[in-house]
């Protein structure tokens, strides 16, 4: 069993790499309740991801994984604490128009056809669009035939691809996954993990994935950074070496099998 | 199956209500003022009383129409304004409730004096269906998911783009609601504002026609009121089905 570099601090999650293209420092996000009631949803939490990396952030629900998604892309701010984006602040990526983002919900608009749906970042940036690329993508995802239907057309895993197409359309410096595969079918969401690791393997775009499911993250990541309890904080960090390209014959790699135990573990003494 | 079930009893209750109709008219029981249906259709007959409603529904139908129009583009407008600039938008709804709760038939007399009598119809018409448009339009604007939100604001979508290629088209099916709603309110409308003594259209065939006891004329009247504002309203519960289809 070869060694997979376990860090010895879990707050220590800063990689070899420099600089940081996404990095939380201290931050501490607090939620108002009615009154002067407040919950803790995340405690300083320090993280760090370097250029082209591929990071996923595994937790248990409720640990205010999602949080740490939602300020990296400047949807929320920390109440304490710093999250910094290309060593700014995440609302000048987003401004720039070079975010990709994709959610659990696929959030494609109902009225427009996967065509549009993808192009949709163009017009949003005013830019003109650029059809090569988004049937390149939607070719990339495997939907060449389906530029015309429109997102009830397709299927729960049709869907979430092109919703990944809409958010890697205009070439974004960052990725930012929040369970884009949560709702799917545990078969559509292998193949599906499976289709991601491949297309990140093209493009190797700093990556930031947030999932509960462990042999996702494990499949997926460069590292593996554990999210646990309420507040959450970081509890540990695991490099993953197995080497890419990743397919279908990894699951059933003994390695493979001794990480996801680990880690899946390390979750459950954290629900506790 | 349903549909056909609903297509059978839609038929059935308005031959039902055409029938009780005809029966409270032949039976009497309501008096002189209550004429069966099938003599108000046969005072129709008469060229000269046909020319008259024909000449009275085009001029309501125009005001009513205008009405609709310009009601439904200021809604939308002050709609609009209010979902670019948010602080404006608690004092927008106010002043809609405000002008919303001015019985229209109190601004009648006033609106004769300052818009004149060939306006006046038209004025009250904009001034009900906007009210609809506007409730519509504002609750439409803000119907889009949060998901969706989140997704153009993490494109670093601009205010206007976001209105453009996400609010304004989730808006759509709540808007033909609206709109629905506001067609027979501009009927009403523009039938009251001609009360007030426009120089033609049903209100003034209806005052007429009740004071001289013209009771096959007066029927005529009302019952050509409703079918424009029926008629407006099947066209846009229509749109509804066909927005429903592509918007959601």
């Amino acid at each position: 069993m070869a060694a997979t570099g376990i860090s010895e601090s879990p707050a220590e999650a800063t990689p070899r790499t420099t600089p940081a293209a996404l990095e939380l420092r201290g931050a501490t996000k607090e939620f108002r309740l009615r009154r002067s009631r407040t919950v803790t949803a995340l405690a300083s939490v320090d993280l760090a991801v370097g250029n082209g990396e591929f990071v996923a952030l595994l937790g248990p629900s409720g640990c205010g994984k999602s949080t740490v998604l939602r300020m990296l892309a400047g949807l929320d701010t920390p109440t304490r604490g710093e999250v910094l984006v290309n060593g700014g602040a995440p609302a000048e990526l987003v401004r720039g128009h070079r975010l990709g983002i994709a959610f659990q919900e696929h959030a494609l608009l109902p009225w427009a056809t996967a065509y549009d749906n993808v192009a949709l970042p163009f017009r949003v940036a005013g830019r003109p669009v650029d059809a090569d690329r988004v049937n390149a993508l939607l070719s990339l995802v495997g939907l060449e035939g389906f530029t015309d239907a429109r997102p009830r057309q397709l299927s729960g895993g049709m869907r979430q691809r092109v919703a990944i197409a809409r958010a890697l359309v205009l070439q974004p410096e960052v990725l930012l996954l929040d369970e884009p595969f949560g709702a799917l079918d545990a078969v559509t969401r292998r193949r599906m993990n499976f289709e991601l690791a491949r297309i990140w393997a093209d493009q190797q775009i700093t990556t930031l994935l947030v999932t509960h499911d462990v042999d996702e993250a494990v499949l997926l990541a460069d590292r593996v950074v554990v999210l646990t309890g309420r507040p959450g904080t970081v509890r540990h960090v695991e490099d993953i070496t197995l080497p890419r390209p990743r397919d279908k014959a990894l699951t059933r790699d003994a390695e493979f099998h001794d990480i996801v135990d680990r880690l899946t573990a390390l979750l459950d003494e954290g629900a506790e | 199956m349903n549909r056909a079930r609903t297509t059978v009893l839609t038929v059935a209750g308005t031959l039902l209500l055409l029938a009780a109709m005809e029966g409270v008219g032949r039976l009497g029981v309501l008096g002189e003022s209550w004429p069966p249906l099938t003599q108000v259709v046969a005072a129709l007959d008469d060229p000269i009383t046909r020319d008259l409603l024909g000449r009275a529904l085009a001029a309501t139908a125009t005001a009513a129409g205008t009405g609709f129009v310009a009601g439904t583009l200021v809604a939308l407008v002050v709609a609009v304004v209010g979902a670019l600039l948010p602080p404006l938008q608690p004092g927008l709804d106010r002043l809609a409730a405000v002008v919303n709760a001015v019985p229209l038939i109190a601004l009648g007399p006033l609106l004769i004096t300052t818009v004149g009598r060939e306006g006046t119809p038209a004025v009250i018409a904009a001034l009900a269906a906007g009210f609809a448009v506007f409730v519509a339009a504002t609750s439409g604007l803000g119907a889009a998911g949060a998901a969706h939100r989140d997704v153009f604001r993490a494109l670093g979508s601009s205010r206007r783009a976001t209105l453009l290629r996400l609010q304004l088209p989730a808006a759509v099916p709540l808007l033909i609601d609206g709109l629905a709603l506001a067609a027979p309110a501009a009927v009403l409308g523009a039938v009251v504002g001609e009360w007030f003594g426009a120089p033609r259209g049903l209100g003034v065939l209806l005052v007429s026609s009740m004071q001289n006891f013209q009771t096959d004329l007066m029927w005529a009247a009302a019952l050509s009121a409703a079918v424009i504002s029926l008629t407006a309203y099947a066209a846009l519960a229509g749109l509804r089905v066909a927005a429903a289809r592509r918007f959601v």
